[in-house]
């Protein structure tokens, strides 16, 4: 196959500190990594070096697509970020995704991914025109934030110019700081925002003209189409109401005075057929004056005293390149917490606001005005004053900054294992509890083994394809019986009793199952790489025995490449990179089975919506099945050479057995 | 001039009407599927310059997607200016849909429609491609061919694409 169909066929290195751009072959390392976080994962396992520090030159950005980025697959507008992650606590290898046009243009470019390595001396831009790469003096963008600068690299390059960037955080190694594209979209999670801002790398602008050549062209069309109407499902993510409809109604839109004077534009992400999308709001003012042209409304939001604070607080957050999530979910509570503790009473004479009775979750946060979340969100971006500073690393490496570290302990409910990322703490899910018991069981799991808040690509499958659809789970009724909901199990897992409310713990098997599987789809939604809130599907309303098509993703993968791999063999792919990622985790940040169960920490409190506190004991046994089904070592949590062979990874299983004599 | 002259005869004679992709920007999610699905559809390729449609937005300026599409014009100049100049003109006539197409096997790549289009280039999309030695040029066909229409209205998730047939539009 001369000209692959799905994947480009190359991937562009790029250093900074020779200024050398390169080009790797995507074809040595696909099908058997698939694509995106797949291929990264490859790559970075074979360069990468042990505690390698987030913003040593040597670390890498690897910022990739995979083959059915930017074709008609539903969901395939994504682009993946991985690299040594500055928020994790410690840094370890991670990623972070991000929806909207960028990836795609890179593809049409005629690349499959970037790597940037090394350090420029200067600030500067990457313009990848049409396979045309130049590294471009930024000084003029330097200090700008994410608006600013896409537009200005628009005027320079065309209005068609698509770019990822930093903000000011990610300029001043802010540890929350995010890649942006667009109004609404960021690689949120890790930190690369400070490693672009590490490296001086300010942006990088693409302009692609070709296209994502597809083998089958006809089968491919029919499967899109017949996927997206499968994905009209119940329970659909929130933000779809605000899709306007043909009569002009709004479902979602209140009525008065007050919505009167709003303008919407709905939006997707791009090249996605999804029942989701969110608004853009314009011409956004709060009450201390400030204002923004527009900004794009998400899933989370600020808990601000009136919905334009949330939305211009929204705006400063992506023009600063700020994680908002961690913010609204982390620093703020925490804060709060402090207050209530005695440590901190205001900040620079604006009083923190806190709720009436101990902050004990997520939704107890108290709300904030205007003038409050600006000066924080401001103060963290530009690293003001002693506060600002602190949080700018994130509230875990803050914590032991400020107050003599007297609000380490308050850490504990927030952040799992302190390690730099939010649980969605509250219900051992989020606010609203999407996901109840036992149902969390295998999210925390996954909280456990994963190098990240496995509420991304691992777990988003299991509340939005699963969860919606069981009969009974906490106050929501889905729409299938007991007996339908086995049957589908039986089929997709192997195992009746996983969807059950009469088992909990016990057998461990049935919560270890799904754990294990869906972190393994996870790895093929992001290497593929589709939306993770579209895939993998298990349930179906629009099949009679409500099962989905769980084929549909190496259907999909086979018709665009040309390359037939059944549902099992994609499976595999996706156990071989998960497996691979752990590897990474094992042989270069010293990941055992210790750092998986002092996870378990963060979980052991009531869950708000439904009281139950995790059974350390009990849980122990799920994690025991875990490693026994994953073929990984009970006792260290390793990978297992049996495993690794079979996953066609004996070099891998080779470099491991190496380490343990070096370190052991 | 004689009597045989392909200008005049066209001038004269009534064109069978065409059927419209009719736009509604307010609904577009600007995802852009349309024009993956479209060059999917004609030229197996997921490519945004190989699409008979676009869609031009910039989320950092207020305002609607522009979406931009053959009219299917009632007097098409494209058609016009070809049958003028080739005894065997490639722009044709669809006549189930009325669709005003290009037929890829009779386009000698003249470049004649793409220059009569009154909309060129803000509001309609003709392209050319390169095949061999042959140019061959390529604009909106309303999916004539296809049974279930137009494919960027089949799968448009917002709604704001959809096809009025001949008679609805003139009516």
């Amino acid at each position: 196959m001369s000209e692959p169909c799905g994947w480009t066929g190359q991937i562009l290195r790029v250093d900074l500190s020779s200024g050398e751009t390169s080009t790797v072959d995507t074809m040595q390392y696909v099908p058997d990594f698939v694509g995106g976080a797949g291929v990264a994962a490859r790559m970075a396992w074979e360069e990468l070096s042990p505690g390698l520090d987030p913003f040593h030159p040597e670390n890498r950005l690897y910022i990739v697509t995979g083959p059915l980025t930017g074709t008609l697959a539903s969901g395939a507008g994504r682009v993946e970020v991985l690299g040594v992650a500055p928020q994790q606590r410690p840094s370890i290898f991670s990623r972070s995704g991000m929806g909207g046009h960028w990836g795609a243009e890179l593809k049409y470019a005629g690349y499959d991914g970037v790597i940037v390595q090394g350090e420029a001396s200067a600030p500067v831009y990457l313009w990848i025109d049409d396979g045309q790469v130049e590294i471009r003096e930024a000084s003029e963008l330097w200090g700008k934030g994410t608006y600013a600068t896409t537009s200005i690299l628009r005027a320079i390059h065309g209005p068609q110019t698509r770019v990822i960037s930093c903000g000011q955080a990610g300029e001043r190694r802010s540890r929350i700081a995010v890649i942006q594209t667009e109004t609404g979209n960021a690689a949120g999670q890790g930190g690369f925002g400070g490693v672009m801002g590490a490296k001086q790398l300010k942006a990088i602008a693409v302009r692609g003209t070709g296209g994502v050549r597809i083998a089958r062209p006809d089968a491919f069309l029919d499967l899109c189409i017949g996927a997206s109407r499968e994905g009209q499902r119940p329970g659909t993510h929130g933000v779809w109401r605000w899709r306007p409809r043909r009569d002009g109604a709004r479902s979602g839109a209140r009525s008065g005075a007050e919505s009167e004077r709003r303008r919407f534009r709905v939006r997707k992400c791009g090249f996605c057929m999804s029942p989701c999308a969110h608004p853009i709001v314009e011409h956004v003012t709060a009450t201390d004056g400030t204002g923004v042209p527009s900004v794009a409304r998400q899933c989370w939001g600020y808990m601000g005293t009136t919905r334009e604070v949330d939305a211009v607080a929204r705006a400063l957050t992506s023009d600063y390149g700020l994680n908002g999530w961690e913010i609204t979910f982390g620093v703020i509570p925490w804060l709060e917490m402090c207050k209530q503790h005695g440590l901190i009473d205001a900040i620079d004479g604006l009083e923190i606001p806190i709720p009436d009775r101990p902050l004990e979750y997520m939704t107890d946060t108290a709300p904030y005005g205007s003038e409050f979340i600006h000066h924080l969100v401001h103060k963290i971006a530009f690293r003001e004053g002693e506060l600002g500073d602190a949080l700018a690393e994130g509230t875990c490496y803050a914590a032991d900054q400020l107050f003599g570290g007297a609000g380490v302990p308050l850490l504990d409910r927030i952040y799992p294992r302190h390690c730099g990322q939010t649980e969605h703490w509250g219900g051992h899910w989020g606010p609203g509890g999407t996901i109840y018991w036992p149902w969390w069981l295998p999210p925390v799991l996954q909280w456990c083994v994963d190098t990240r808040d496995p509420a991304n690509d691992s777990t988003h499958q299991w509340a939005e394809h699963v969860q919606f659809y069981l009969p009974e789970s906490g106050p929501r009724r889905g729409p299938f019986p007991l007996e339908k909901v086995r049957a589908v199990c039986a089929r997709v897992y192997g195992n009746a009793d996983v969807c059950d409310p009469a088992y909990t713990y016990d057998p461990p098997e049935a919560k270890a199952i799904p754990a294990i599987w869906h972190s393994h789809r996870g790895m093929i939604v992001n290497s593929l790489i589709l939306c993770d809130y579209e895939n993998t599907r298990v349930f179906s309303t629009a099949t009679e025995d409500g099962l989905a098509d769980t084929a549909l993703m190496a259907k999909l993968f086979s018709a665009c490449t040309g390359y037939d791999l059944s549902e099992a063999e994609l499976d595999q792919a996706g156990e071989r990179i998960w497996n691979q990622l752990r590897a990474i985790d094992v042989r270069y940040f010293s990941r055992d089975r210790a750092v998986d169960e002092s996870t378990i920490d963060g979980f052991m409190y009531p869950g708000k919506d439904d009281g139950v506190m995790l059974d350390r004991i009990k849980f122990l046994t799920l994690l025991d099945a875990y490693y026994a089904l994953s073929g990984w070592d009970p006792a260290t949590g390793w990978p297992a050479r049996a495993k690794l062979e079979a996953l066609g990874l004996s070099d891998v299983a080779d470099a491991l057995e190496q380490s343990v004599r070096v370190t052991g | 001039m004689g009597e045989t002259d392909p200008t005049l005869k066209i001038m004269t004679q009534t064109l069978q009407r065409s059927g419209v992709i009719a736009v509604e920007r307010s609904l577009c999610l600007a995802c852009r599927e349309c024009e993956v699905a479209c060059s999917l559809y004609h030229e197996g390729e997921c490519s945004p310059s190989l699409s008979r449609i676009r869609v031009r937005f910039d989320d950092f300026v207020p305002g609607l997607p522009d979406l931009i599409i053959c009219k299917q014009c009632d007097w098409p100049a494209c058609y016009d200016a070809c049958a003028a100049r080739w005894e065997e003109p490639a722009v044709r006539i669809d006549p189930a849909t009325g669709a005003r197409y290009i037929d890829a096997e009779k386009c000698r790549g003249c470049g004649d429609c793409l220059r009569a289009c009154p909309l060129t280039p803000e509001r309609t999309v003709i392209g050319v491609r390169q095949v061999g030695r042959k140019r061959i040029y390529w604009m909106c066909d309303l999916c004539h061919d296809r049974p279930e229409g137009p494919v960027c209205v089949q799968i448009c998730p917002g709604e704001a694409l959809r096809f009025v047939p001949a008679d609805e539009r003139h009516r």
